[in-house]
Formats: C-alpha cells, sequence, structure tokens
C-alpha cells in the first residue's frame, strides 16, 4: 500500500531569496557599481564624493519614494518634473515678494499637495488614465512655471535658513540627504507596516477587490498623487535652496530619472509589486553611474546613453528572471 | 419534517413547484426573505419577480442556465444592486440594503467567483483584506497571524507558510482562503458562486467539506454551482432559476440529476 505523505515545506531560505530576487539583484549589482568605480578611479570612494552623490541624489531619491507609491497602485505621475519647477520658481517668487521662509517652505508643501489631489482625482474618480492626466500635468504645469516665471531664473538671496536647507551640513552629513534618509524610512515603514500602506498595495493588486472588502478604494488611489505632490514640493524647495535660485528649466527630464529608479528597483509598472529598498537602491546607482562615469573623464552625454542601457539590461533580466519561475539554488 | 405529500411523488417527473412546505415555513423564520424581487438592466429583465426563501443553517443550491439570473439575484442579495421591486426581509425584518459595507455589516458575505483576492499580499493579509488588525496606523501583524492561523485551523485548511504571498498557491489553496476569509467573520449568511469550477478532484473535496463544515455552525449558504453533483454532496434545497425568475424549488432528497436538468433547460413546461 502506498503511504501518503505531504510535500516537506522547502527551506524558508529559498522563499526569502524567490520573493527578493529583484531587490537582491539591484543590491548585487550597486554593490558591483560600488566595487568597479573605486577600482577605476581615485576618488570615487572618498567621504566628499559620497556626500556629493547623495545630496545631488536627494530630490531624485525623495520623490522616487512618492513615486513608488503611485506605481505600486499600477499608476503613473509623468508631471512629478513640472511639480519641481513649479515649486521651485514659485517658491523664490514669494521669497523674493518678502515672505518669510517658513510661510513659504508649509505653503509649498500644501500647494504640491493640491496640485497631486487634483490630478488624483481625475484618475481615481473620473476614471481617466494616469498616463494621460499626468502627461496633461506635465505640460499644464511647466507651463505655468514658465508664464509665471516668464523663462527668467529668480534669486533668492537674503533668507540664510532657507538656504541652509539645500547647503546646510548637520553631523557633517548634507541636510538635503538627511531629509531624503527621513522620508526614505518613512516611505519604508508606511508600505511595509501600516494599514495605508496595506490598502496601497491592495489597490494596486487588485482594486476591484480592495473596493469589495470594504477599503476606501477611490481615495487611496487619488491619495498617492498627493503624497507625490507633497514629495515634488520637497524636492523643488530643496533644489532651490541648493542652487540659491528658482527656475522654471528646473528638474527637466526629472519624470524620467525618478521612474527609472524605481523601476530599476523592482517596482512592477503593473502594480501590486514594489520594494522601497528597490527603490534607494535603483536611486542611488542610477546616481552612482552617473557620478562615477564623470569621475573616469567620461563625456556626459555618454551618461545617458550608459544610463539607459544599464536600465533595459536591467529590467529585461528581471523580466527574464520571474517569466521563467527562477529559483536560486536547487530545485 | 412536514412533507406529507411524501408517498408517490418523490420519483415522479413533472410534479409541480415543491415550494418549502408551509409546515416548516411557520416553524422557523427565513433569515433572507426575498419576495417579487424585480432587476431590469437597460431593455433587459435580468429578474422577473423572484420569491425565495434562505432558512439558517441550511444550504441552499441556486442553478440555472447562464443568464438565467442567478449571479444578479446573489448580487441583490450581496448588496452590490438595489432590486428595481420587491421586497427583502432579514429575520423577519423589512431591509433596503445599500451597498456592498451595508450588506456586509448585516453580516451577509459572498465568495466572488474571481475570488477577490489580491495576488502580491500574504494569506494572513487576505484573510484579513479590509478588517486590518492595527495598533494606531500600524498593522499587528503578530495578532494577525495568530487570529489568522486560529480562522484557517478551525475550518481545517492546511496553508504551509501564512506569510506567503497569495500569488504562490494553488487554485484550491486560494478558493480556501477566500472562502475563509468570508467565513470566518461570523457571517449569517454565505453566498458562494462558482466555488468549484475551477479545481481539481481533491481540492473540490476540500472545498465541499469547508462547506459542510460552514453550515454546521448555523451559516445560511448559498451555493451556486454548474457541477450538479456538488449539490447532492451539500444542499439541502434546490432553487432553479430560468429566464429570470424561480421555476422550480425541490428537498434534496426529493430530486436526482435527472429531475434538475429537465428543470434547468426548461424543457418540460417552456
Amino acid at each position: 500500500m502506498t503511504a501518503y505523505s505531504e510535500r516537506a515545506a522547502g527551506a524558508p531560505v529559498l522563499d526569502f531569496l524567490g520573493e527578493h530576487a529583484q531587490v537582491l539583484s539591484i543590491a548585487a549589482f550597486f554593490v558591483a557599481c560600488m566595487i568597479f568605480f573605486t577600482v577605476t578611479t581615485d576618488t570615487f570612494l572618498t567621504v566628499g564624493n559620497m556626500l556629493n552623490v547623495i545630496r545631488q541624489a536627494a530630490p531624485i531619491l525623495i520623490v522616487a519614494i512618492a513615486m513608488t507609491f503611485v506605481i505600486i497602485t499600477g499608476g503613473i505621475d509623468l508631471s512629478v518634473g513640472s511639480q519641481v519647477a513649479l515649486v521651485n520658481a514659485l517658491a523664490a517668487i514669494l521669497l523674493a515678494a518678502g515672505v518669510p521662509w517658513p510661510v513659504v517652505v508649509l505653503a509649498m508643501l500644501a500647494f504640491g499637495g493640491a496640485v497631486g489631489l487634483f490630478q488624483g482625482w481625475f484618475i481615481a474618480y473620473q476614471g481617466i488614465p494616469a498616463f494621460i492626466v499626468t502627461l496633461a500635468g506635465l505640460s499644464i504645469v511647466r507651463g505655468v512655471a514658465l508664464y509665471l516665471t516668464q523663462g527668467y531664473s529668480i534669486p533668492i538671496t537674503g533668507v540664510p535658513g532657507f538656504l541652509s536647507l539645500g547647503r546646510g551640513i548637520v553631523l557633517g552629513i548634507p541636510v538635503p540627504a538627511l531629509i531624503a534618509a527621513a522620508i526614505a524610512v518613512i516611505g519604508y515603514v508606511v508600505i511595509a507596516s501600516t494599514k495605508y500602506g496595506r490598502q496601497v498595495v491592495a489597490v494596486g493588486s487588485n482594486l476591484e477587490a480592495a473596493r469589495r472588502v470594504g477599503m476606501p478604494a477611490k481615495w487611496t488611489l487619488s491619495s498617492v498623487y498627493l503624497v507625490s505632490g507633497v514629495a515634488c514640493a520637497v524636492a523643488g524647495l530643496l533644489i532651490a535652496a541648493r542652487l540659491g535660485s528658482g527656475s522654471s528649466n528646473a528638474a527637466v527630464g526629472f519624470e524620467l530619472q525618478v521612474i527609472a529608479a524605481v523601476v530599476l528597483g523592482g517596482t512592477s509598472l503593473m502594480g501590486g509589486r514594489g520594494s522601497m529598498l528597490g527603490t534607494i537602491l535603483g536611486t542611488l546607482t542610477i546616481a552612482i553611474i552617473g557620478n562615477g562615469l564623470i569621475l573616469m573623464h567620461i563625456s556626459p552625454f555618454f551618461t545617458q546613453i550608459v544610463t539607459g542601457a544599464i536600465i533595459l539590461i536591467a529590467i529585461w533580466l528581471n523580466t527574464r528572471i520571474f517569466t521563467t519561475n527562477f529559483r536560486l539554488g536547487r530545485r | 419534517m412536514g412533507d406529507g405529500d411524501r408517498g408517490g411523488a418523490v420519483a415522479a417527473a413533472g410534479r409541480e413547484d415543491l415550494s418549502r412546505p408551509s409546515g416548516a415555513g411557520a416553524e422557523r423564520t427565513p433569515r433572507v426573505s426575498l419576495r417579487g424581487i424585480r432587476k431590469t438592466f437597460g431593455s433587459h429583465q435580468a429578474l422577473r419577480g423572484v420569491d425565495l426563501d434562505l432558512f439558517p443553517g441550511e444550504c441552499l443550491g441556486l442553478v440555472g442556465d447562464n443568464a438565467a439570473g442567478k449571479s444578479t439575484l446573489t448580487k441583490i442579495i450581496s448588496g452590490t444592486y438595489q432590486p428595481d421591486g420587491g421586497t427583502i426581509a432579514i429575520d423577519g425584518a423589512p431591509v433596503r440594503l445599500s451597498g456592498p459595507a451595508d450588506a456586509r455589516a448585516r453580516r451577509i458575505e459572498m465568495v466572488f467567483q474571481d475570488l477577490s483576492l489580491c495576488d502580491h499580499i500574504d494569506v494572513v493579509g487576505n484573510l484579513f483584506l479590509g478588517r486590518e488588525r492595527t495598533m494606531g496606523p500600524f498593522l499587528d501583524r503578530a495578532r494577525m497571524l495568530e487570529e489568522g492561523r486560529a480562522m484557517l485551523h478551525s475550518l481545517d485548511i492546511r496553508i504551509p507558510r501564512l506569510s506567503a504571498k497569495v500569488e504562490k498557491l494553488s487554485g484550491g489553496q486560494r478558493q480556501a482562503i477566500a472562502i475563509a476569509r468570508a467565513a470566518s467573520f461570523d457571517p449569517r449568511v454565505l453566498i458562494m458562486d462558482e466555488p468549484t469550477s475551477a479545481l481539481a478532484v481533491a481540492e473540490v473535496e476540500a472545498v465541499l467539506s469547508l462547506i459542510n463544515r460552514v453550515k454546521a455552525t448555523g451559516v445560511s449558504v448559498i451555493l451556486i454551482t454548474h457541477r450538479l453533483q456538488d449539490l447532492f454532496r451539500v444542499c439541502d434545497r434546490i432553487a432553479v432559476m430560468y429566464e429570470g425568475v424561480k421555476v422550480a424549488e425541490r428537498d434534496i432528497g426529493k430530486t436526482d440529476l435527472e429531475d434538475l436538468v429537465k428543470l434547468i433547460v426548461g424543457g418540460e413546461r417552456h
């Protein structure tokens, strides 16, 4: 007589590797890039250069964290670069008009949230695809910024408190990097451990199921664009404070860098699957590639080619890994 | 109970509709009672006046061809649709269900044909979807894991790893999770739409025995299925829908497969 027995459960470590393969692969790639640039240049792995990299990457990281929320819901926000530029310009205009800088900061955060929520309303409550709404937003918001500034750059002077947001150093670390790190930690905790984070994942995974179990599906969907708008405001303020000016031409192509960082980190454009850790690693990987190639005295134009190629290859590999029942270790 | 006409009628084909014998109806108040339910979508009369009673602790099989109105009827009971006419009474009291959340608050749960699971969330997360246990804004994972394990255990469902993403599970396991989710929050009415349609043999057996266990706890179950043989394993009564009306109701002991097929295709009366 045949004995009926059940399969033994596999080693938990294999489950772990399977579920986190994308983050692990981007982590490995990040480490490889670090080693490569450390070996090929003298100045890459120095404290000064590393601080420079994270200071420059801070605005992208902040918006990429928010973009991870958006993409987990299966959406996209193409308007982030324009939103950064508008906040950047508007902040400079208000500061030039003599408004106290803490008021400007709070007003810009509220403004960014309002712009995001406006787009989110069209997406969640009116059912227009996020791609269309935010593509229109990209054009409109940049246009507003250009109109307000007439294309000129507006200097920010005489507000050391504001400028220290972009240039200050606390405990040896640039303030923008500290802010970005804090936002990254918050983003990680929210998506992994809060009820709101669970709702975001549920809406991205199965909108109808989320609605049926009584989750506020439409509100959740629109709220991620609010989060994105606030993050854009933070990034716009940091850029204005670092450069000491506000310009409607800031952050051109910013949305593409942000989306690239998120996707490189293993977040699925189809929604449901996403990783904050992946986004952080993706952002830093793109940042050190740009920095390392410059240190290697390679043409900055070439950097764009390399970055694009790396994104394509990384995502191609990830797609292959995930469509062929990939397993690490024994079968 | 109350079936005095048992005599020669048991095997007879083409007999009159066997409504719930009035004796039994008087003994118990129906948990859900539908009267004259009508629903029209544009020019399409989905339901043309349906009466249906559902008693505590029974399983009612709802059968009929595609587009007979089964799903529309269950969606009215689960609050997804509002009827255009007719009344709904729960425990004898007339109610108007304003939406799925209202029905859920009255402890009417539905397992949808597509299961409504989130593939990217783990087993525990799906069990508690929409009812997350929290500490402040944070998920109380330990408590959900513990309660989830108890929920599955009480229904004798075995899932090796509760932290596995639902997308990694088999069809039967997914089905079991969807049923466990609906059955575990103390429902009074549990509606299941085609719970066994896509399952392998052993999985069907598991789901059927799960339905029997749920029923035994006093839950009223409505089962929609095209697998007529399943009805005889779990149902107490069967209601047959045809073109938006209920054409027949049978106690399970007084019907057979052949009789049901005839009723469903409507060959003998339409």
